[in-house]
């Protein structure tokens, strides 16, 4: 009989350890082990999520050999060829635009945090640059930012097992049950131990329908709600007069700013009830403990920075943190964002969160890195665009196990910017959208097999082990990169991922103590753990001392801001980008499993209200075009009585229905992530259906065939 | 026997459901072991063909499947006697049933469907009916009802296999549970008797 390896989900930041059941070298099922957060659960993705180690072949092919773009289409090459290749041609951009002329991606997904260190150092060190960053600036970009302002570490305060056991669960802007179903378990493991539940959510998710109150406000309208959260706790004399006083900064500015935002002022722009905002807002302060959880509802739209310090400032108001069963979660969605923004895949960070911009830090780096170190701050991945199509500035573009052609806003003004660059290097397991516009594309290992540390949305430092052999000729992303520096006249070498690890956490204190080890014992290590004999963090600030430089809280509220793009005659609905549950992200992989796929398949969905629904004469199953000022889409219409009039909703997995050929590219001004929450759109009647039905099979195939697949559909 | 024990079934709370839907495939890979579901050979080319599902209205998620009535209407409606109460299971018999949609639209759950039979990955096809659509005249494939069994070909009583039906053993939620009527009743006895 076979084996069983012990390792980590790839799918989202819950962090689930899980054994894959292996036979004759190949992978024949998952079953859940007892990790930290899981507790011997998984979800379908676990469960099911395994099936594209086996290459089914069913949206795209593995890639199994390196290729270069020779006379316009992909040839396979040699590794010594690609990586040769790749080298000259970095160096000569290099030479003749300078380092900054060069970009590069971190992975939040299967290469685990080695990788994402390598790929950093490799930018730093041997291109010269700090021009890296990866997908968390489309994510949780605004959560590093905002709650580094307000409580000073970037990341969820508490740990996923205290959900369990808070009193009161303030959940805004967050699909548990489709993003994280291991988290959404311990939501309602709250509920059922007589937590009181609160959600603010546009739709009426899992969370909100077993909720004791549901705030189904306006979409595009936070940062008024949760002013007037913070105006009735002071208006009210809710808060702890005594916490603030001694732990928190700049109430009396927050006050001032907060003051016009009476509950029924925030109703008028809302449409949440006035009554309602001030029952929560009792019911929050005065909660033994009570803990906000936050997610994508407030950081994909271009005012988020703001709002995640405004939902800091409640936590700050009501004394909040510092305890377990409290505080704020920004709950990360990749299985190991947490992990690359940990790794300084960021363009203003060094592993560890350690400012570029610090000299003393600075130096550390440059001792054992060998090289003197850029001092300016990078560019940010969405300002890329901006950058090659209008300043002229990047030519080069690293893409390390990202698919912005898929993932990020406005798809044609991304394909028109990877065109336009001079040199795009695509290093992945799948073929996907992006790499059908790269010069070289270097095969990686995928999650399985190799080995490395995740990072689970709680900060918790995890071991993925290799279950089995790769295919082909593909090598573990840290390898790949270190024979490219190594071309590039930076000899760089490591016999194994720890080697990576151990030379990381040496240059990051908070990290220093997580040995493999330490990871082995445990299971689970939560940073910071600066030493050996430190066991990890589960909640941050303990006795109320922030990591912010005056060792307080900060408070912060600012006016709301309209969405940028507001529906008009011509384009009359908003829409939001959400996600299934059965699918992952760009679906490269879940795409790729024979029975996820067919449980939600192409062309993807749109979610509209019954009363949309019945005035466009749509019925549910249908296909219908959508149209924004930016593209147009094939999608099937999903009538949902759990959906506001005006609004619709489009997951972000699916090729056909690419709800991102539609979303417009407005950035937060600080965190530079989109706002794709709120666009214009209109929906269009397909009269013949059976005609319709059949385009989306002939996209279907089309794009397959792009993605090389060979075999027939399944 | 001298009286009835009423039989188990697999019940969800609405008040755990998340809508996940691992209910569903598991559902569908425990039964469908000889269509290669779950094996690394051999492509599954069966659709997922789940026996429980989860229904989503604007107040309630939850999975709905079959209760194994003791008076099954689906039994009664069937005109040759493929529905059969088997160990507390009430069970179709796929090589009998002849499609005729008597028992799903008798069932008041609404928890039997009808779709294509399938074995060893492939469809069945019936001996004589063809689909006048296509030239040459091709053999129609053959429908049957399926409906939750209870996962009686796992060893779930107490066997190795694990103790439940597959989709409340892989429900992360724990809204799903294999109800002992007999057992939740005599507790509700006792707990009645304690408040009284």
């Amino acid at each position: 009989m076979g084996n069983k390896v012990l390792t980590v989900c790839p799918y989202c930041g819950s962090g689930c350890q899980m054994n894959l059941l292996v036979e004759e070298g190949r992978i024949v099922g998952a079953e859940p082990a007892d990790g930290r957060t899981n507790e011997g659960n998984l979800c379908l993705k676990g469960h099911y999520g395994w099936d594209f180690l086996n290459d089914p072949q069913i949206l795209t092919a593995r890639i199994r050999k390196p290729m270069i773009r020779k006379a316009g289409t992909l040839a396979e090459v040699s590794w010594e060829e690609a990586i040769q290749y790749t080298a000259e041609k970095l160096t000569v951009i290099k030479e003749k635009y300078g380092p900054d002329a060069i970009m590069g991606t971190g992975s939040a997904r299967g290469p685990g945090n080695e990788a994402n260190y390598v790929m950093q150092k490799f930018m730093r060190a041997v291109i010269g640059t700090n021009n890296v960053d990866h997908c968390a600036r489309v994510c949780h970009g605004p959560s590093v930012a905002g709650l580094t302002y307000s409580l000073g570490d970037g990341a969820m305060s508490n740990s996923i097992p205290e959900i369990e056991d808070t009193d009161l669960l303030f959940i805004f802007g967050y699909n548990a049950a489709v993003t994280h179903p291991i988290v959404a378990r311990r939501i309602v493991s709250a509920k059922q131990k007589g937590a009181t539940i609160i959600v603010t959510d546009p739709r009426k998710t899992e969370s909100a329908r077993i909720a004791d109150t549901w705030l189904p406000l306006k979409g595009g309208t936070n940062m008024a709600l949760v002013n007037a959260f913070g105006h009735v706790l002071i208006a009210e004399e809710l808060y702890d007069k005594q916490y603030v006083e001694k732990y928190v900064e700049g109430f009396a500015e927050y006050k001032a700013s907060v003051q016009k935002y009476t509950p029924e002022y925030a109703e008028s722009i809302t449409g949440v009830q006035a009554a309602e905002i001030r029952k929560v807002m009792r019911q929050y302060a005065t909660a033994n403990k009570a803990m906000i959880l936050y997610g994508m509802g407030v950081c994909q739209f271009a005012q988020a920075v703001d709002v995640v310090k405004g939902l800091a400032s409640l936590a700050l108001l009501t004394g909040n943190l510092g305890r377990p069963g409290v505080g704020i979660g920004p709950v990360r969605g990749q299985n190991n964002v947490q992990g690359s923004c940990d790794m300084g895949a960021l363009p203003n960070v060094y592993p560890g969160y350690q400012p570029i911009t610090d000299d003393k830090i600075r130096k550390k780096f440059e001792k054992a890195w060998g090289v003197a170190l850029p001092r300016k701050v990078g560019f940010r991945i969405t300002e890329i665009p901006h950058l090659v199509l209008k300043e002229n500035k990047v030519k080069a573009y690293y893409i390390f196990g990202e698919d912005p052609v898929q993932s990020d806003p406005n798809a044609s003004e991304v394909r028109e910017t990877l065109d336009k660059l001079e040199f795009v290097i695509v290093q992945d397991i799948f073929m996907n959208k992006t790499a059908l516009h790269a010069d070289v594309i270097l095969p990686a290992t995928s999650w399985g097999e190799h080995d490395g540390v995740y990072s689970s949305a709680d900060r918790g430092f995890q071991r993925i082990r290799k279950a089995i052999e790769p295919p082909g000729e593909v090598k573990p992303d840290w390898q790949i990169i270190s024979e490219l520096a190594t071309a590039m006249g930076y000899p760089m070498s490591y016999r194994n991922t720890e080697e990576i690890w151990d030379e990381m956490r040496g240059l990051s204190p908070a990290f220093a103590g997580a040995s493999y080890r330490k990871m082995e014992e445990q299971g689970s290590v939560q940073w910071p753990c600066p030493s050996e004999d430190h066991p990890g963090t589960p909640y941050l600030y303990k006795g109320n001392r922030f990591t912010t430089s005056s060792g307080k809280g900060q408070l912060f509220a600012c006016e709301w801001r309209a969405p940028l793009e507001q529906p008009d005659q011509e384009y009359p609905l908003s829409l939001s980008t959400v996600r299934e549950v059965g699918h992952y992200s760009v679906r490269t992989m879940t795409g790729n499993c024979r029975a996820l796929s067919q449980l939600s398949d192409e062309p993807g969905f749109i979610q509209i209200s019954p009363a949309d629904g019945s005035s466009l004469g749509i019925e549910d199953g249908q296909l219908v075009n959508v149209v924004s000022r930016r593209g147009r889409v094939l999608a099937r219409a999903q009538i949902s009585n759990r959906i506001k009039t005006g609004a619709t909703y489009m997951t972000y997995h699916f090729w056909i229905g690419a709800c991102n050929e539609l979303t417009g590219d407005y950035l937060d001004p600080v965190s530079k992530t989109p706002e794709y929450k709120y666009c214009a759109i209109r929906i269009e009647k397909i009269a013949d259906q059976l005609r319709a039905e059949q385009q989306v099979q002939q996209e279907y195939e089309a794009l397959r065939h792009q993605m090389h697949v060979e075999a027939s559909p399944v | 026997m001298n009286n009835v024990q009423p039989k188990p079934f697999v019940i969800a709370e609405a008040g755990k459901c998340i809508g996940c839907k691992a209910c569903e495939l598991a559902c569908f890979a425990v039964h469908n072991d000889d269509n290669g579901v779950g094996a690394v050979v051999g492509t599954v080319t069966v659709p997922v063909i789940p026996r429980l599902h989860v229904i989503r209205t604007e107040s309630f998620t939850l999975p709905v499947q079959c209760r194994q009535c003791e008076n099954a209407p689906c039994a009664e409606a069937c005109p040759v006697q493929a529905i059969r109460q088997e160990e507390g299971v009430i069970v179709i018999h796929a090589e009998s049933c002849i499609g005729c949609k008597g028992c799903a639209m008798a069932c008041p759950f609404g928890a039997i469907s009808l779709y294509k039979a399938y074995s060893n990955g492939k469809v069945v096809p019936q001996i004589q009916l063809k689909d006048q659509q296509h030239t040459p005249l091709e053999r129609m494939a053959k429908v049957i009802a399926y409906k939750c069994d209870l996962c009686r070909t796992r060893d779930y009583e107490g066997g190795a296999a694990g103790n439940v039906p597959a989709c409340v053993e892989v429900c992360p939620v724990e809204a799903l549970s294999l109800v002992h009527p007999d057992t939740r009743l005599s507790r509700s006895r006792t707990a009645a008797a304690m408040r009284l």
